[in-house]
C-alpha cells in the first residue's frame, strides 16, 4: 500500500468514524437512561435518509434543509416512544423485552418504507455530488466532508448539553444512579423520555448525513445496526467517550482493511472486535461498568 | 416474653415450609377427582391433536397446502429448538437463524463435496453445528441480557457476510443446490414424506424438552431464568448449564435447518442467515408461551399459517414485515407470557378456586413488591412488612 493511498483511507476512516460515533452515541444514550438496546435506531436512521430524499424529490431544495423538520419530529417521536411503549414493559424483564419491542419497531419501519416508497434503491443527485477537495494529496468527496461536519457539530452540541446544562447534569445523574438521582429531586421519568428524544434526534442528523452520499434501500438498516452494536459493546455499554473512541478506532480500521481485503470482509472487523472484547474484557474497553449485568 | 416469642416461631416453623411445597405440586394436586378429570381431558386432547397432525397430509386439498404444512412443521421445529435456550434459561437469542443456516449449508456441502448419503450428512451437519456453537456459546454467555442479544444478532450478520462473500465454497448469492434424497419421488409424495420427517423430529424434541423439564438439570436452568445470581450462590453451575442448554438448542436448530435443506433443495444466504427467521422463532415461542412444552408449537401453527396466508394474499409487498412487527409488538406489550398461560388463567377463573399458594415467578414477585412500594411514599417494601 503506497503512502498516499494509506493517508487517503486514513482520512476516509476518520470521516466514517465521525458518523459512527454520533450514531453510537445515540444508542448509548438509550442504554444509559433506560437500559434499553434500541435495535430500531438504524431503522430510524434509514427513515430519516428516506425523508431527506423525499424532501429533495418533492421540493428540489437541498436535503440538509430537511433537518429542520426531521430533528424536532424524531425528538417528539422518541419521547412518545419512551412514554407510551417502553414504560409499559415490566421492569423485571425490561432489557430483554425492549430488545424485542424495538426490533418490532425496526421491522415496522422497514416494511412501511418498502410499502410507501417501494424496495427500489434511491440516491440523491446534488450539484456538488461529484466534487472533491484535495487535502495533502488525498482526494475527499465534499459530501463526505459535509456528513462528517454535521456529525462533529452534533456530537459537540451533545457534549455541551450533557456537560454544561442543568438538563445534562440531570441526565447524567439518571444514567449513573437512577435511584440516587430520584432522591435528590431529578424527575427521572421525564429525563429518560427527553434522553430518548435526544438519542432519536441523533438518528435524524445521521440519516440526513447518510442520504448525501449513500444509495438507500429499506433493508439497509441491518448493515448499520450490527457495527453500531459492536461499537457500543467494545466501548463499554453506557460510556459515551468509550463509544466515540471505539467508533473512531473501528471506523479507521475498517477503512484501512477495505483497501486490502475488500468491503465485505472488512465489515467483519466489527464482529471480530466484538467477540474479541467479550473474550478479553466483557465489560468493554473504556469504562462501562454496567455492561456485564445487562 | 422470651418463651412466648419462642413458641411462636416454633409454631410457625413447620407451617411455613409446607405452604410453598403444596404450591409447587400444583394447585390441582390436593383434589383427586379434579386431577383425574384434568388428566383425562389432557390425554384426549393429546391424542386428538396428534391424530389431527398425522392425518394432515391426507386432508390437505392440494399440494400447495401440503407444502405450506411442511413449512409450518419446520417452523414448529425451529421454535421448539429455540425454546431449549429461550424458555429454560430466559436468554433470548435473536440469532438462532445462524444455526439453522449452518445446518442447512452443512448438509448441502457435505452431500455436494464429500458425496455423503443424505441423512448421514444431515446428522454430521448437526454435530458440526454443535462444534461451532461451543466457542460462540462460551463467548456469548460471558454476558447477560442485552449484550447476549447483541452477540446473537452479530453472529447471524457475520455468517451472512461470509456466506455471501465466500463464493467458491457456498456459491455466494447464486445459492446452493442440495441434491434431493429421494430423486425419483413426485412432488406431492415428497412433501408428504418430509411432513412426517419434520413431525418425527418435532416429537423427538418435545420428548427431550419434557425429560429436561423434569430433571435436576432443568430445575437448575429454570433457577437461572428466575434469578441467576441466587442460583449461582446456591451452587448451580450456571455457566455450564447455560452452555449445555445452548448446545442442545443449537443442535436441534441445526437439524431442523438440515431437514429444510433436504426438503427445499435450494439455499440462499439471504433466506438462511436472516434475522427475520430468528425473530420468527422468538415470536412463535413467546406467542405460545415459553414456559410450556407445547407453547412454541402452538405459536408456530398460528404465526406460520398467518405468514403463509400473507405470502399468498399480498405476495411480494413488504406488508408481511409490518404484520409480523405489529404481532410481535402486541405479544411483547400485552401477553409476554404467551397464550397458553392466558388461556389457563381464563379456564381457572371458571374452575374451582384454589386456596393454596400459587407458584409465582421472580418477575411477578418484583412487580408486586414494586406495586406495593408505589403505594407508600417510602418506596421500600421491606420497611412496610415490618
Amino acid at each position: 500500500m503506497s503512502g498516499s493511498l494509506l493517508f487517503q483511507s486514513l482520512v476516509l476512516g476518520v470521516l466514517l468514524g465521525g458518523l459512527n460515533a454520533l450514531l453510537a452515541a445515540g444508542l448509548t444514550l438509550y442504554f444509559g437512561v433506560m437500559r434499553v438496546v434500541m435495535i430500531a435506531h438504524s431503522a430510524f436512521l434509514i427513515l430519516a435518509a428516506y425523508l431527506a430524499w423525499y424532501f429533495n424529490q418533492q421540493t428540489g431544495l437541498d436535503p440538509l434543509l430537511s433537518l429542520f423538520v426531521t430533528v424536532p419530529l424524531f425528538f417528539v417521536v422518541g419521547i412518545g416512544m419512551q412514554r407510551l411503549l417502553i414504560t409499559r414493559l415490566r421492569p423485571a424483564t425490561l432489557t430483554m423485552m425492549s430488545v424485542l419491542l424495538t426490533f418490532a419497531i425496526a421491522l415496522f419501519i422497514e416494511g412501511m418504507i418498502g410499502f410507501v416508497w417501494s424496495g427500489t434503491q434511491r440516491r440523491i443527485q446534488l450539484p456538488y455530488s461529484g466534487s472533491n477537495i484535495e487535502f495533502f494529496g488525498a482526494r475527499i468527496a465534499v459530501v463526505k466532508l459535509i456528513a462528517f461536519g454535521l456529525a462533529a457539530v452534533s456530537l459537540a452540541l451533545l457534549y455541551v448539553i450533557l456537560k454544561k446544562s442543568r438538563f445534562g447534569q440531570a441526565l447524567r445523574a439518571t444514567i449513573q444512579h437512577p435511584e440516587a438521582a430520584k432522591l435528590v429531586g431529578v424527575k427521572t421519568d421525564r429525563i429518560a423520555g427527553l434522553g430518548f428524544g435526544l438519542g432519536l434526534a441523533t438518528a435524524a442528523v445521521g440519516g440526513t448525513a447518510l442520504s448525501l452520499d449513500a444509495t438507500i434501500y429499506p433493508s439497509l438498516h441491518w448493515h448499520w445496526i450490527g457495527p453500531l452494536m459492536a461499537i457500543i459493546v467494545v466501548g463499554g455499554l453506557g460510556s459515551i467517550p468509550g463509544t466515540a473512541i471505539a467508533a473512531m478506532v473501528l471506523g479507521i480500521g475498517q477503512s484501512l482493511l477495505q483497501v486490502e481485503i475488500g468491503t465485505t470482509w472488512a465489515q467483519t472487523l466489527f464482529y471480530v472486535a466484538l467477540f474479541g472484547t467479550l473474550m478479553l474484557r466483557p465489560q468493554g474497553f473504556f469504562g462501562g461498568r454496567l455492561a456485564q449485568r445487562f | 416474653m422470651r418463651n412466648a416469642s419462642d413458641t411462636e416461631t416454633v409454631q410457625r416453623g413447620p407451617k411455613d415450609p409446607k405452604a410453598p411445597k403444596a404450591g409447587a405440586e400444583g394447585p390441582a394436586a390436593p383434589r383427586g377427582g379434579w386431577l383425574t378429570l384434568g388428566r383425562g381431558i389432557r390425554l384426549v386432547a393429546f391424542v386428538a391433536c396428534a391424530a389431527l397432525i398425522l392425518s394432515f397430509p391426507e386432508m390437505a386439498p392440494n399440494p400447495y397446502v401440503l407444502s405450506a404444512g411442511v413449512v409450518v412443521a419446520s417452523y414448529a421445529c425451529t421454535a421448539t429448538a429455540w425454546n431449549f435456550m429461550g424458555g429454560f434459561t430466559g436468554y433470548i437469542s435473536l440469532g438462532h437463524a445462524a444455526f439453522f443456516g449452518l445446518g442447512a449449508y452443512g448438509t448441502g456441502l457435505l452431500i455436494r463435496d464429500l458425496s455423503m448419503p443424505s441423512f448421514l450428512a444431515w446428522l454430521v451437519a448437526g454435530a458440526i453445528v454443535v462444534l461451532i456453537a461451543i466457542p460462540v456459546g462460551i463467548a456469548a454467555l460471558r454476558v447477560r441480557g442485552a449484550s447476549f442479544v447483541i452477540v446473537s444478532i452479530s453472529f447471524v450478520l457475520i455468517l451472512l457476510l461470509v456466506s455471501q462473500a465466500w463464493k467458491g465454497f457456498t456459491g455466494g448469492s447464486n445459492g446452493l443446490v442440495v441434491p434431493r434424497p429421494f430423486p425419483d419421488m413426485l412432488r406431492p409424495e415428497h412433501h408428504r414424506v418430509f411432513f412426517y420427517l419434520f413431525v418425527a423430529l418435532l416429537a423427538a424434541m418435545l420428548l427431550v424438552w419434557w425429560l429436561i423439564d423434569r430433571s435436576r438439570f432443568g430445575t437448575g436452568l429454570k433457577a437461572v431464568r428466575e434469578d441467576e445470581d441466587k442460583a449461582q450462590a446456591l451452587g448451580v453451575p450456571t455457566r455450564n448449564y447455560k452452555l449445555v442448554a445452548y448446545l442442545i438448542s443449537a443442535f436441534f436448530t441445526g437439524l431442523a435447518g438440515g431437514m429444510y435443506a433436504l426438503w427445499f433443495g435450494d439455499l440462499d444466504p439471504i433466506f438462511q442467515f436472516s434475522i427475520l427467521l430468528g425473530s420468527y422463532m422468538v415470536l412463535m415461542a413467546l406467542l405460545g408461551g415459553v414456559r410450556h412444552l407445547y407453547g412454541p408449537l402452538l405459536g408456530a401453527v398460528i404465526v406460520g399459517s398467518a405468514l403463509e396466508y400473507f405470502k399468498l394474499e399480498f405476495g411480494d409487498t413488504q406488508l408481511h414485515l409490518v404484520a409480523t412487527a405489529v404481532l410481535l409488538g402486541i405479544v411483547v406489550l400485552f401477553t409476554p407470557d404467551g397464550l397458553i398461560p392466558a388461556a389457563r388463567d381464563l379456564v381457572r377463573r371458571f374452575g374451582p378456586q384454589d386456596s393454596s399458594i400459587r407458584e409465582i415467578t421472580a418477575a411477578e414477585l418484583l412487580e408486586r413488591n414494586r406495586e406495593a412500594a408505589g403505594d407508600t411514599p417510602e418506596g421500600d417494601p421491606k420497611e412496610e412488612e415490618r
